[in-house]
């Protein structure tokens, strides 16, 4: 054996598990991460799985980082092999030095005499425990070889699998039983000293783990959505069931009835049409779907622009364009989003980067979809929406309800001077608007060009004029919107701007650039249209660089379109794509780059 | 001279129904229709605000511009009225939708929708002013068009025709008519049945495009329909408010179609015995009309039990749309409680 010597490192590592989809490998994950994560060691899980329910390669990645890191991490240190057909490319990926976990069940060999390397029959140990579920059960194995080698703390690792299986005693026992037998084999059977080992910290008071679709649903519900439609595409589904599993507990009346319609619809056109009936009508529609989905609704979104209908829709992006890579994340419909539909639209967006913010954005985009009377998107990925980060909890909303301007009583009516549903009499280019039912001052709402009593109109000057109006509408919302989260540096040598789900590379892209010696500020856009404290940030900096995780630079072709024009040579793009979340090391060495190439 | 102005059960003149005035063209079939929708909610007293007009995009879906002006109303886009309709039904249950269509609008790019809101069976009157053409683009065939059948200018029809009652009854419709634009008499009592109806009630009517296809050789121009048509028996919309004693006992056979509201559509039987309540009776009579290139009118299906969309849903009485705050967010309490789970 040649390997390398090394110290233990504590806290620092990526665990690396090769799987087929469909193995119920994701169980023993999640109890990996629950586990740690239970230490209070920051620690953060991806799922790199397939558009496939049974059979092809999935990937699940832990990094554990006291410097809380969450992005996937430039190279493997615990590799675990369950998969024939990925084998030789997974070993021929992993560092020399790196352990190398793998079910010998599999029958293929593991030729790394650079590498720390133990194997178990994996399956062959399940099938002993419980012959019909060996398939599932086998993956538990490398759960107990992994507690071995790096201290997986016993207390948390019981706490998790039972939390996994929801304190279902049979599953439970037979589950403990395999992870005990594989840790009680790997204290025995290997010799090496593990490079790697967890050390408890203070978990942070009150955190727990949530991927963003749920914490989406459970703002949408405290949003007091009404009626939610869905056509189901990943990786968007589990944003619509999460809402659908806490209805019951959250909405629903003593006698279980309820305050929230569902409705699985025929395809996303239906799905979008129904969020503009909705919104027509005075409730709160939604309807959550990703890219082909969105260019589906198009249509409708323009329409619900131009005849100014509240309604709000989740983007949750995969990788684009056409059916693409549906099952890996990107940042790639931005544009999409802002500019949806024919004819001169534009559209709120929101943008979370974090779990807590996903929540957030699910109550409040209905309070802006009301308020300004337009469609809002919530613009979230795969890699939020689907993977379980940190989170510290939601707070409870600060705001009531917000219904923006219905006229509900003829009082209310005959305070209004001069009303017209599409008259700006407030001067902030948002009319008043009356429902359906009220029997005050009905109109045929409609796509055509309408006067501003919304009668039909084809006039030149009612036409612009009304487009006029709509843009300062939207104008107007932007300092209403939520406003950029800024680390700024004293030193203003390079500004960073960015969104969503970026938030969780940007540490260690930041970390990485400073150790040239330049200081990084970072700029965090969490809507569009844009905030003016991004136009301030950028003007406050040397050189800035939008970064993003797409291949054209969505974010920075806004921002050229949105800033004052002598700001745009300060800012350059760096955006780049491949399917997967974005690793820190791949970014920064971009940056670093762009940076070389002067400033222009 | 003052004029004694006829007021309807809730006390409103039938100006309260009507709308705008029509640019359509001059004798079009779907102005008649207009017609009949304010006659029809006039004289069943529906209080004008409590109606939701809905429509997708043609000739036929303008038309409410041109009626219950005092009626809140959504001109959505072209084939997805259900949709929107359904989304508004959803959170207010309490409004009596009332939709119109076109035949390109229902039964070429909106017949998904047109299949799924009949399989969900929203509460719903869904019309569709059906003249085998694409009125608004200048008279290209529609699917509804007939083989054989010609319009006003090019080749006749080679292919076969998506007949929209067939379609609506074999998908399990509760309410299911046919009438034409000229037959006032019927298409009111129809279009007063459909407004009584709780659940999907489609009426088919045959509404001229006298355009593009007014042409003899044309299926439904005012001539063919004349001639080639026949009534499945006669029909009386009789009001729940209305006294027993007022109503005509007809002279022949008939039959009482008990409708939600306690209204009744009194079918009189006229040349042979048709069985509403059997769909592949209605079927049957539909595809022998195909092969004898008639129109058959009048009640072709009725069924009531079916839940609608919204009483599937199970939700609270006062429509989502009127809920307060508290209804709408969990309380703070309860928050505490889901985070303290999701900490444990
Ligand atoms: C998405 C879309 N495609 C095409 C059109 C053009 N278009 C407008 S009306 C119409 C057909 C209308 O036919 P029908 O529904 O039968 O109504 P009619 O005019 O005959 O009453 C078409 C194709 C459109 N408005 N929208
Ligand atoms: S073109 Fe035909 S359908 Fe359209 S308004 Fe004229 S007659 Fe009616
Ligand atoms: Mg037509």
């Amino acid at each position: 054996m040649c390997i390398p010597e090394m110290d233990v490192s504590i806290n620092d590592f990526v665990i690396n598990v090769a799987t087929a989809n469909g193995t119920g490998s994701q169980s023993s994950n999640l109890i990996l991460l629950n586990s740690m994560f239970e230490m209070g060691v920051p620690v953060s899980g991806k799922n790199l799985f397939p558009s496939n329910i049974s059979g092809l390669p999935t990937w699940y990645i832990i990094r554990a980082s006291d410097q809380g890191y969450q992005a996937p991490g430039d190279k493997t240190d615990i590799q675990v092999l369950m998969n024939a057909d990925t084998w030789f490319k997974d070993i021929e990926k992993v560092e020399s030095g790196s352990v190398i976990i793998f079910n010998e069940n599999v029958k293929l060999p593991v030729e790394r005499d650079d590498c720390l390397v133990f194997g178990l029959p994996m399956t062959k140990l399940a099938r002993g425990i419980n012959p019909k579920m060996a398939k599932m059960i086998a993956n538990m194995y490398y759960v107990g070889v992994i507690q071995h080698l790096i201290g997986i703390d016993q207390v948390a690792l019981e706490k998790a699998v039972n939390r996994q299986f929801k304190g279902k005693k049979s599953a439970v026992e037979v589950n403990l039983r395999a992870i005990e037998e594989g840790r009680k084999m790997a204290e025995e059977g290997i010799t090496w000293d593990s490079p790697h080992a967890v050390e408890a910290r203070q978990k942070k008071e009150g955190t727990f783990l949530i991927d963003g679709n749920e914490a989406a649903a459970l703002g949408s519900i405290y949003g007091g959505v009404n009626m939610l439609s869905w056509y189901p595409i990943t990786p968007s589904s589990s944003l619509a069931e999460g809402i659908i599993h806490w209805l019951p507990q959250l909405r629903e009346t003593e006698d279980g009835m309820s305050t929230c319609a569902v409705v699985q619809a025929e395809d996303e056109l239906a799905a979008a049409g129904m969020v503009l009936g909705a919104g027509w009508a005075g409730g709160r529609g939604m309807t959550c779907t990703s890219g082909p989905g969105i260019s589906l609704m198009s249509e409708f979104i323009g329409l619900a622009y131009f005849a100014e209908v509240p309604g709000v829709i989740w983007d949750v992006n995969r990788v684009g364009p056409s059916t693409g890579l549906p099952t890996r994340t990107q940042q790639g419909d931005l544009n999409l989003l802002r500019e949806a539909s024919h004819g001169d639209t534009e559209h709120i967006v929101l943008i979370p980067g974090t779990v807590e913010e996903c929540f957030e954005f699910g109550w409040r985009a209905f309070d802006y979809a009301e308020r300004f009377q337009t469609l809002v998107f919530g613009f979230s990925d795969l890699d939020l929406g689907m993977n379980n980060w940190v989170c510290s909890g939601f707070e409870y909303p600060d705001e009531p309800i917000d219904r923006g301007k219905v006229v509900r009583s003829a009082e209310q009516m005959a305070a209004i001077e001069n009303y017209g549903r599409y008259r700006d009499v407030d001067g902030d280019g948002i009319p008043y608007r009356t429902l359906p039912g009220s029997g005050l001052d009905p109109i045929l709402y409609r796509g055509t060009g309408h006067d501003e009593d919304g009668i039909y109109s084809e006039d030149p000057e009612v036409y612009q004029k009304l487009m006029m109006r709509l843009k300062r509408k939207l104008f107007n919302a932007r300092k209403h919107l939520p406003s950029p989260v800024i680390r700024e540096e004293t030193q203003k040598d390079v500004g960073i701007i960015y969104m969503g789900s970026m938030e969780n590379s940007i540490q260690e892209i930041d970390d990485i650039i400073e150790e040239t010696g330049l200081k990084v500020s970072q700029c965090r856009v969490r809507a569009v249209p844009l905030h003016p404290d991004i136009e301030a940030f950028i003007e406050r900096h040397n050189r800035v660089i939008v970064l993003e995780i797409n291949r054209d630079g969505q974010l920075y072709g806004v921002l050229r379109k949105e800033l004052p024009i002598n700001l745009v040579p300060k800012i350059s793009s760096v955006a780049y794509s491949d399917g997967m979340p974005p690793r820190a090391r791949i970014y920064a060495d971009l940056i670093l780059e762009v940076l070389k190439e002067g400033a222009q | 001279m003052s004029k004694v102005i006829k007021l309807n059960v809730i006390d409103r003149p039938k100006s309260d129904y009507t709308g705008g005035p029509s640019s359509l063209c001059p004798g079009c079939g779907h102005d008649q229709i207009s017609g009949v929708i304010i006659q029809a909610c006039w004289e069943n007293g529906i209080e004008p605000s409590r109606i939701a007009k809905m429509s997708g995009i043609g000739c036929s879906s303008k038309t409410p511009a041109y009626f219950l002006g005092q009626s809140h109303g959504f001109n959505t886009v072209h084939g997805r009225m259900p949709s929107v309709t359904t989304g508004a039904n959803m959170v207010n249950k309490d409004l009596v939708y009332l939709g119109v269509s076109g035949d390109g609008d229902s039964a070429s790019i909106g017949i998904g929708q047109f299949i799924h809101a009949i399989r969900r069976n929203l509460n719903m009157v869904y019309i569709i002013e059906n003249n085998g053409v694409y009125g608004l683009t200048k008279g290209q065939y529609s699917a509804t068009v007939e083989k054989g059948s010609k319009k006003r200018k090019g080749a006749p029809n080679e292919q076969p025709p998506i007949d929209m009652c067939k379609l609506a009854i074999n998908l399990g419709c509760g309410f299911v008519a046919r009438s034409f634009s000229g037959a006032k008499k019927q298409l009111t009592s129809l279009m007063k049945a459909a407004l009584s109806h709780n659940g999907m009630a489609v009426i088919d009517v045959i509404s001229p495009c006298v355009t593009f296809a007014n042409n003899d050789e044309s299926y439904k121009s005012y001539g063919y329909v004349k001639t080639q048509s026949e009534e499945l028996h006669g029909v009386d919309y009789i009001h729940h408010f209305q006294p027993m004693n007022e109503v005509d006992i007809p002279e022949g056979g008939f039959e009482d179609v008990e409708l939600f509201d306690g209204s009744v559509l009194r079918l009189e039987t006229l040349s042979t015995e048709y069985d509403y309540t059997d769909p592949t009776a209605a079927i049957a009579a539909l595809h022998a009309a195909e092969v004898d290139k008639k129109h058959i009118t009048g009640l072709l299906h009725h069924n009531t039990d079916m839940p609608t969309a919204d009483e599937d849903q199970g939700l609270v009485d006062t429509p989502l749309c009127d809920l307060s705050e508290d209804m709408l967010r969990p309380s703070k309490e309860r928050h505490e409680e889901i985070m303290a789970r999701f900490r444990a």
